[in-house]
């Protein structure tokens, strides 16, 4: 095998990548400057050594422990429970969240082989301290996702924290009209009194 | 609404085939094999997105070719909308179009022909095994009870999961994780079911009279979850009530399921128990009916899920029938025929190997000859 099909069957083994985008890829590696396609290679090379799973709250973080569990700045009596550690960024991007979080690394799915034991859950108990006063549980909305919130409330609750889900329904700025019948039935079952 | 342009390729035995429908219906004659059945599994395809018959979709594609596309012009007379339908094996990626356009979800597209297809095997329904009769249900409600699809779809994703769970064996506490979930779609699909059993108990008793003649009839629906607020058969509890009954009736099983390795439970074991008064007491057509009324009831459910079809869509439905006098007697042929071109229903289709079977339906449908895939309008 050349060294060109050595990468590309490399590419192909990303998600969404299939052999021909793979090699689109590394022709495209061969048109640009050798040094271009060096500094990919670096970057490559310095994440996989250096970044590393947060020890407390399984993050992606060069440091250990990462950036949000030494914030001092950040509301030490939340957790925010997330599925994977690329949830952090959507939800810390929002702006509306200002605590501590802790990623499971996936959520149960007994067809894949995924019980309480393959996921951050006994690390995620050691954390309940009495500083800590909520857990919101940020997982995503599928059947999965909905089976591993009921199973952290059943496990978090008895430890006298209080367990919150995030809501669901409309998009923030986008018109019924437009909106399926799955969410607008969400939304009316999760109605507010005004 | 009626089918106005049927456009079918290497969909079955059609490589390319496009025909035009006038308003009033149509006859479709041909011989065993042509592609009557083919036909009608094209149009209904445009309605569910499968086959109506079970089949899988690479099923449906010409042997030899590589992807199907069904495509069908529904007109009101004035304006129309274009419902699309492709299937490709290789990808094994499905489009479907309205008006040219994907829709965000498929459930979205489901029901805009609104038609009802009556065939041959339907009898299975009465006479079949409960899992003809969930599959009924299931189709109906998906097209008539928004949210009904999605709740089924939720609802058989936790069940794959519960049931692994249980073979596998599992803590009490990750196995309620499941059960909450389990609980809570399978109560919105029990209560639905209940509901329109109930809602059109009197429109299958009405139409099984009209057909057979004979006095007393009825469906009920038999749940695997025990009826909230059990002594009482009138009155259909609410979603609440079959929630709590559900979540009791999993936890009273809770030791049995984990050691059989199975949810025992919910709606994937419901029934439906089709009967007609006997000299003395309900006889269950599906163990002690003759072929006649089996036949007789299938076609009366058909009727009860017209009615319920037109009730939701607010327009006559598309009435489709596959070749379904063969067996009927000349007097329950012609009651059928009655009911059928009655001023309620939309656009008839219907399908024969005998032409003569046509002139119960009336003159006024226009006919066609459909040989090896090909169809032309006598």
């Amino acid at each position: 095998m050349s060294v060109i099909d050595d990468l590309a069957s490399e590419f192909s083994r990303l998600p969404g990548i299939g052999r021909k985008t793979a090699y689109r890829l590394t022709h495209y590696l061969l048109k640009i400057p050798p040094e271009e396609a060096c500094r990919l290679a670096r970057a490559i090379e310095a994440m996989a050594e250096r970044v590393r799973h947060c020890s407390t709250c399984h993050n992606l973080s060069e440091s250990d422990p990462c950036e949000y569990c030494t914030n001092p700045n950040r509301d030490q009596a939340t957790i925010c429970v997330v599925e994977e550690a690329s949830d952090i960024a959507a939800i810390d991007g929002s702006g509306g969240y200002r605590g501590l979080y802790h990623v499971l690394g996936g959520c149960l799915s007994p067809l894949d082989g995924i019980g309480p034991e393959e996921l951050n859950v006994d690390s995620l108990l050691a954390r309940l301290n009495s500083e800590i006063r909520e857990v919101i549980v940020a997982t995503n909305p599928s059947v999965e996702g909905e089976a591993t919130a009921t199973y952290l409330h059943k496990v978090v609750a008895p430890r006298g924290v209080k367990v919150t889900r995030l809501a669901r329904g409309l998009p923030v700025g986008g018109d019924l009209e437009y909106a399926d019948g799955v969410t607008i039935a969400q939304a009316l079952a999760g109605r507010r009194g005004m | 609404m009626f089918l106005q342009r049927l456009g079918l390729r290497n969909f079955r035995n059609f490589e390319e085939e496009a025909v035009e429908f006038p308003e009033r219906g149509a006859a479709l004659i041909a011989d065993n094999g042509q592609g009557k059945t083919n036909l009608l599994e094209g149009v209904y395809y445009l309605e569910i997105f499968r086959s109506f018959r079970g089949a899988r979709d690479e099923q449906l594609i010409t042997f030899g070719c590589g992807h199907f596309r069904v495509e069908g012009l529904l007109s009101d007379g004035e304006g129309g909308v274009e419902v699309a339908a492709a299937y490709a094996r290789e990808s094994c990626r499905k489009k479907v179009t309205l008006d040219g356009r994907e829709p965000g979800r498929m459930g979205e597209a489901i029901g805009h022909v609104g038609a009802i297809i009556f065939t041959a095997s339907d009898v299975e329904i009465v006479a079949g095994g409960p899992a003809a009769r969930r599959r009924f249900l299931d189709i109906v409600l998906s097209l008539v009870e928004p949210g009904y699809l999605s709740a089924l779809q939720r609802y058989r994703q936790i069940l794959s999961q519960r049931n692994e769970l249980l073979r596998h064996g599992a803590s009490l506490t990750e196995l309620a994780a499941w059960s909450a979930g389990l609980v809570f779609t399978g109560s919105r699909i029990t209560e639905a079911r209940a509901r329109w059993i109930a809602a059109r108990r009197a429109s299958f008793a009405h139409y099984y009279g009209a057909i057979s003649g004979e006095p007393e009839a009825g469906l009920d629906y038999v749940p695997s979850v025990p009826r909230p607020g059990s002594g009482t058969e009138e009155g259909t509890p609410t979603r609440e009530g079959w929630s709590e009954s559900f979540h009791s009736e999993i936890q009273r099983l809770a030791d049995n399921e984990r050691r059989r390795g199975l949810t025992l439970v919910g709606p994937h074991r419901d029934d439906v128990s089709f009967w007609v008064m006997g000299s003395t007491e309900r006889l269950q057509l599906r163990s002690f009916g003759s072929a006649g009324q089996q036949r007789t009831a299938a076609i009366a459910l058909r009727m009860a899920e017209a009615e319920s079809l037109r009730a939701a869509r607010g327009r006559r439905p598309i009435l489709m029938l596959d070749d379904v006098f063969a067996e009927l007697d000349p007097q329950r042929a012609e009651r059928v025929a009655g009911l059928l071109t009655a001023e309620k229903w939309g656009q008839v289709i219907v399908t024969s190997p005998k032409p003569t079977e046509f002139a119960l339906m009336g003159k006024s449908l226009a006919e066609y000859r459909i040989v090896g895939g090909r169809v032309n309008r006598l």
